[in-house]
């Protein structure tokens, strides 16, 4: 019998008058995963601790709608007692002592982490293809790329694993595997989570957030992983919502602005084809929809290899074999375990941004690039801030193309920021993203639409989804046949 | 007079009394077992985020304030990039670019009697590395310091020879420890200086090469440092030789300087804000509130005690030491004697103290114990013979001061006609003393008194006894 296809509504009734137990959800998600395993989308898994936290959670009320879940989380968020590798060889013997503040909301839910999910090394790349560990298969067609930098996450949703993954997004890295995968991905408002215990690749733009197969589920997860923590000073107070709330309202008299650039030719016809069929639909049920031009938007590929690469340089400085992690042995002084740490623990992507960021803030660049960057940056935030006086959400498509070959070269560094192009301006202005499976080209690849919200709107962002998502009712399996009633 | 001028500029840093680290809820102490106050954000583990602790902002407004310096109120931090092992992140955090302080300055009695003016460039916040011992071919890192809150603070290079920064740095000593900021304990590395030293032959000329002084361990190496680099640069440019900017640091062994390495130019430290910290923006409310609870400072503190009397050499020793001065402030609101509160909180009670290793406050003597000592010892009803036999009891023991007084047998005898008996006999028992007493001999008068109290074993009023005494003697 399979119950993690169900709806997490039935999953939990079933829970709650014991017709099924934890332990069943668990066993079953280990053995999807173990039928999917070539996808790669797990580092590591934690197969006999879920067992017995499930069987532990057999004497416990089932008390909310996320309890006795299983959940796969991205291996760049530390686990305590768990294997926490980033992607990366430098990390690939590193077992935290503590857990991340979204891990101890998972935890105090009960719901049950069944692993660590196969990502970009340091979340630096965007095919999954610098990590250590292989690359994730694209379940669509495995000869394709998952995205990145959260593929593993992207992949064990898409293949129905587990009902709920968490990732993190720098740079699209939730919103465009899960656009290449065809599911649903939010990167909330920064600091609505927590970055506490998130290893952190470009502090002022990381965010962490959930990845599922359908909006409903990403709603009810993000309410419980939301919230002020002590521990991240950028994380924001605010009052408690249900981000569920506006799901099922009516859209009539939405107002929506799509930027002219998102639509532009740097985009494939075909996205932008069905992009368009989309908006013909909202239209026809009562939403506004107009073309705007958003200045600046075309510079956020610039300000991000600047100010991500920038930080990066100095996030990463922490890796030097002293503490943790990979360390050179037997060195003959601290600049040969300097040295030869880093050469060994980082892959060459990671190398490639470390030494650019570290250029981009030597000497004088830091005012003539870091900082001009941040004013920029603060300039395109007004942008947003002046569209939203009038618009209720932005949309566009999430990516430019749909996923490529997984053997495709890997050696136009641009080329991998051009995947992100149209998610990364969110990222700049700190506002909630999220990816919409809203059709498939000519060869049955997932095609995403792009919402972007106000800050801390996440809720209107879900309603809009949601309308789409049971207008559109796409068969989003790739393994075939599922009903999305 | 030597022909060059020297040009000296100092960087001090402080460690600040609070009680958790700057960044981190770990406890911030000294001497504790190696890396046993440490947690992952000390560590710098991967994932770990710092916290801002707020008494910090607070110390460095007090700070800022003692020191006469201007209070920015939006600030932020910043990342200082460098790779060394006492750098757990392998970037310090600081404030490079809105320090918390600056243009203050500090006031200086030169021993001539002259006063200068020490300008504060900027004062700014920052954290502690770790403490690094190396043994043998290891090194051992304990990360207890790591985390510490520091501020720095950096003087124009406006003194001129080694008493000003000897000057100088005492006073700062004093204003920050008096300031409860600091404890400024040299020896502990609470109170840290780097001096650097510049000669050149006029005032016209530019600057003249730079050598930093580090590793300075007292205040008074802190003078001969200097001293001893200016005689040495003085003879290398006599020589006709030059030299490089470089670091030195001061062998105590040896008592100079020597060459710890040749500055390399330009350290590059890719200084950027710190994103993972919000700015901090002060009010003047803020700032107000914080000021007021900034405790009396040294000179206002000598003001009030000679107005109250105290002499001026008491006023200075009970500056010199905080606790007993923080003692005396405590008593400001009362009516009594300061003179001679002061000379029995100078006299037999600090003698009791040193001996015995003990602070004031770790005593019996509380304020209303002492203010009952003082009112005793004023008005004659205690000598200081009496005080010295009863002094232990009156420190460590529970037990009441009358009670003590009546226990150890030294109850004053002020019944007049008893002691007006005693002194007629032992005016007539020493003919000759009266006589050299009429005669002007003040010597006699105090032989009498000293017989008065041989005679009551010391239990005599000795306000009483020579009143009585004298008017025997008309």
């Amino acid at each position: 019998m399979r119950y993690l296809n169900k709806s997490i509504t039935e999953i939990h009734e079933l829970l709650k008058s014991k017709a099924i137990k934890p332990i069943d959800l668990v066993e079953e998600a280990f053995e999807n995963i173990e039928n999917n395993k070539e996808y790669n989308a797990y580092i590591t898994l934690n197969k006999e601790e879920a067992i017995k936290q499930a069987k532990e959670l057999e004497s416990k009320e089932v008390d909310n709608l996320l309890f006795g879940l299983p959940i796969a989380i991205k291996d760049n968020i530390v686990t305590k007692g768990l294997l926490t590798t980033c992607g990366s060889h430098m990390l690939d013997n590193f077992i935290p002592i503590y857990d991340a503040t979204v891990v101890e909301k998972i935890k105090a839910n009960n719901m049950i982490i069944v692993g660590k999910t196969n990502m970009d090394q340091f979340g630096m790349g965007s095919s999954s293809r610098t990590s250590y560990f292989g690359s994730p298969k694209n379940p669509w067609d495995k000869t394709k790329i998952a995205g990145g930098s959260s593929g593993g996450s992207a992949t064990t949703i898409s293949c129905r694993d587990v009902l709920f993954a968490l990732g993190s997004d720098t740079g699209g890295s939730i919103r465009q595997p899960s656009s290449y995968t065809g599911i649903v991905g939010m990167k909330p408002t920064y600091g609505r989570i927590s970055r506490y215990g998130l290893v952190a690749f470009a502090s002022s733009l990381d965010q962490i957030g959930p990845l599922t197969k359908n909006v409903y589920e990403n709603a009810v997860i993000l309410n419980a992983l939301v919230g002020k923590d002590e521990k991240d000073l950028t994380s924001a107070r605010k009052e408690e919502e249900d981000f569920t709330r506006l799901i099922g309202e009516d859209i009539k008299g939405m107002k929506i602005a799509v930027p002219n650039y998102l639509m532009s030719d740097i985009v494939s016809p075909e996205i932008i084809t069905k992009i368009k069929e989309t908006i013909k639909m909202l239209e026809e049920n009562g939403a506004k929809v107009d073309y705007v031009d958003v200045k600046y938007l075309d510079k956020a590929m610039t300000l991000y290899q600047i100010i991500a690469m920038g930080e990066a340089s100095s996030n990463l400085a922490r890796f030097d074999g002293i503490r943790y992690g990979h360390s050179k042995e037997n060195p003959k002084d601290i600049q040969e375990l300097y040295f030869e740490t880093r050469a060994e623990g980082f892959g060459e992507e990671v190398k490639r941004r470390i030494m650019v960021g570290s250029y981009l803030l030597s000497g004088e660049n830091a005012k003539i690039y870091y900082d001009k960057a941040l004013s920029i940056r603060d300039d395109m935030k007004k942008e947003f801030i002046n569209v939203f006086k009038n618009y209720d959400l932005i949309i566009g498509p999430t990516t430019t193309t749909t996923a490529y070959n997984l053997d495709d070269p890997m050696d136009d560094p641009l080329k991998s920021f051009m995947d992100d192009v149209l998610v990364i301006p969110a990222n700049m202005a700190g506002l909630p993203g999220l990816n919409l499976p809203v059709g498939f080209d000519k060869s049955h690849m997932p095609i995403g639409m792009h919402i972007i919200g106000n800050a801390f709107e996440e809720a209107k962002i879900y309603k809009l989804a949601s309308f789409i998502e049971k207008e559109l009712n796409l068969d989003l399996n790739p393994f075939g046949g599922e009903n999305n009633e | 007079m030597s022909k060059y001028i020297p040009t000296i500029g100092v960087e001090v840093h402080v460690e600040l009394k609070t009680n958790t680290k700057i960044f981190s809820n770990s406890i911030n102490g000294y001497g504790q077992m190696a890396n046993s106050l440490t947690n992952v954000i000390d560590l710098g583990y991967p994932g770990t985020l710092p916290t801002l602790n707020e008494e910090v902002i607070n110390l460095g407004i007090k700070a800022a304030t003692i020191l006469n310096c201007k209070i920015r109120k939006v600030m932020h931090f910043d990342r200082k990039n460098y790779f060394y092992p006492d750098n757990p992140k392998n970037y310090q955090i600081t404030q490079a670019r809105t320090p918390i302080g600056y243009d203050g300055y500090v006031e200086i009695i030169k021993e001539n009697g002259e006063k200068k003016q020490i300008y504060i460039e900027e004062m700014h916040i920052e954290e502690d590395t770790c403490k690094s011992a190396h043994r043998g071919t290891k090194t051992l890192l304990d990360f207890n310091r790591a985390g510490v809150p520091l501020i720095e603070i950096v003087t124009k290079p406006c003194l001129t020879d080694g008493e000003e920064v000897k000057l100088y740095l005492e006073k700062l000593r004093e204003l920050l420890s008096y300031g409860n900021i600091s404890d400024c304990k040299i020896e502990e590395g609470s109170m840290r200086a780097d001096v650097n030293v510049s000669i050149r032959k006029n005032e016209k000329d530019p600057l003249g090469i730079k050598a930093e002084i580090k590793n300075i361990g007292s205040i008074s190496n802190a003078k001969l440092g200097v001293e001893k680099e200016i005689e040495r640069q003085e003879k290398l440019y006599d020589a006709g030789k030059t030299f490089k900017p470089q670091t030195r640091r001061f062998d105590d062994k040896i008592g100079d300087t020597v060459l710890m390495r040749v500055k390399e130019t330009g350290n590059d430290y890719r200084y950027f804000p710190e994103p993972d910290i919000p700015f901090v923006i002060l009010t003047d409310e803020m700032i107000a509130e914080v000021i007021k609870t900034i405790p009396m400072l040294p000179d206002e503190r000598r003001k009030k005690y000679q107005s109250l009397g105290v002499t001026e050499i008491n006023t200075n020793k009970l500056v010199q030491n905080k606790t007993l001065s923080d003692y005396f402030n405590d008593l400001l609101d009362t009516e009594i004697d300061f003179k001679t509160a002061s000379n029995l909180l100078l006299g037999d009670i600090s003698a009791y103290l040193n001996k015995s290793e003990k602070l004031i406050t770790d005593t019996k003597l509380s304020k209303e114990r002492f203010i009952e000592l003082v009112n005793l010892v004023s008005n004659n009803t205690l000598t200081s013979k009496n005080l010295k036999e009863i002094l232990v009891p009156i420190m460590e023991s529970d037990n009441s001061i009358p009670n003590i007084i009546k226990e150890n047998g030294i109850e004053n005898i002020t019944d007049d006609t008893e002691i007006r008996n005693i002194i007629k006999r032992i005016i007539s028992d020493n003919p000759e003393s009266v006589n050299d007493y009429k005669n002007g001999h003040d010597r006699a008068i105090k032989f009498l008194m000293g017989q008065v109290m041989k005679e009551t074993k010391g239990k005599a009023n000795p306000r009483i006894a020579m009143e009585i005494l004298t008017e025997e003697l008309q």
